[in-house]
């Protein structure tokens, strides 16, 4: 994962006044695309990931001053970027009384009415498969096949060791060829 | 067989001494390949046309008018007492308002209230947020949890919703240390 810009530079520039609404907008032109795939991935729907990428973005902007550089800046967006997702999703099945199985089944009926979903019979087929999979699976199986991050990116992002990321990722993958057999 | 032991034709120098290897590396990444050819190459999602170019625009119109609307966690402290106190004395006014109906005790509705309010408002609080403003050092588990947790209860919890055992640390050793 190459930024345009590199990252110490980029938070000290969005720490100062002067300099930070300017620093944002290379923060925002250079993470846009992939937060926006990795948050699209998890809420499906265009439209809902258009609203958590905007609240990411707000939050990171917001939070930036407590950003200590523990981590590195895009891990710690991924992170904000996969809480605010997965916060989203529970508030949905709250706000609608539904158990997350259901939202889960209703995500993928709406997905066939999307018109930013090109709705292919095996693309329709591998959303519900990985619907089948633990979240956590399903997480690192989209980062690594489908948004082909490294293995020590995920492991910063997740914070879970690249050996532990393997054994998910071959289990999912194992899964998900027992599903694409049965169906 | 015989008769062209290579004279006639060239080969890159080290093409044998190497052919095993790239042989191998070839094959296996067929095989990876292979293992994953039921997917489909694509998982079909699109973006409209022209969004990833106004993105910016519409963050910065967002975050401009109302700038650094920050919200202290403390606050929301502050407003769930505000809440008590106003339901409080809503109730208060009405119940004095309408004693045929008190029948039903001043304390169960205010709980009652209370209890509503927390259970129907969207809190947008995390529960890593919520446990900076709760001290965990205070809290039971018994002030958490309404009933008892018999060990039966936990298994049948555990059975019906874990999909993937493995991924519980059933190493209890590991939190001795």
């Amino acid at each position: 994962m190459q930024p345009l810009i590199a990252d110490e530079t980029l938070v000290a520039q969005l720490k100062r006044p002067e300099s930070r609404e300017k620093a944002f907008g290379v923060l925002v032109n250079t993470y846009k695309e992939r937060l926006y795939w990795h948050i699209r991935r998890i809420v499906l729907d265009h439209d809902d990931t258009d609203d958590v990428l905007q609240n990411t973005f707000i939050k990171i902007y917001r939070n930036i001053e407590g950003f200590k550089g523990d981590s590195k800046l895009y891990s710690w967006m991924y992170r904000i970027a996969t809480n605010e997702s997965l916060t989203f999703l529970k508030q949905r099945s709250k706000k609608s009384g539904v158990t997350d199985e259901e939202l889960k089944t209703r995500m993928i009926e709406n997905l066939e009415a999307d018109v930013y979903f090109e709705g292919d019979e095996i693309q329709l087929k591998l959303q519900q498969a990985l619907a089948t999979l633990p979240e956590k699976q399903k997480l690192v199986f989209n980062m690594k096949y489908y948004q082909e991050m490294k293995y020590d990116e995920i492991s910063e992002v997740l914070e879970t060791s690249v050996g532990a990321l393997k054994a998910s990722y071959h289990l999912a993958v194992k899964k998900l060829e027992a599903y694409f057999k049965e169906h | 067989m015989g008769k062209n032991k290579g004279e006639d034709f060239k080969l890159p120098e080290g093409y044998f001494a190497n052919f095993n290897a790239r042989l191998q590396e070839r094959m296996k990444a067929e095989v990876e390949d292979e293992a994953l050819s039921f997917l489909p190459k694509s998982d079909g999602f699109k973006v409209p046309d022209g969004y990833f170019d106004q993105l910016s625009e519409q963050l910065k119109q967002k975050l401009e008018p109302k700038e650094t609307k920050v919200i202290n966690l403390r606050t929301y402290r502050k407003v769930a007492y505000s809440v008590a106190a106003v339901a409080a004395i809503f109730i208060l006014v009405f119940s004095l308002r309408t004693p045929a109906e008190a029948s039903v005790e001043f304390s169960d509705l205010a709980n009652a209230e209370i209890a509503s309010y927390f259970e129907d408002t969207q809190w947008d609080v995390t529960t890593a947020e919520l446990a900076e403003i709760i001290p965990v050092e205070e809290v039971e588990l018994a002030d958490l949890v309404e009933t008892d947790l018999e060990s039966e209860n936990i298994l049948e919890y555990l059975d019906e919703n874990i999909e993937d055992i493995d991924e519980i640390d059933l190493n209890f050793e590991t939190y001795e240390e």
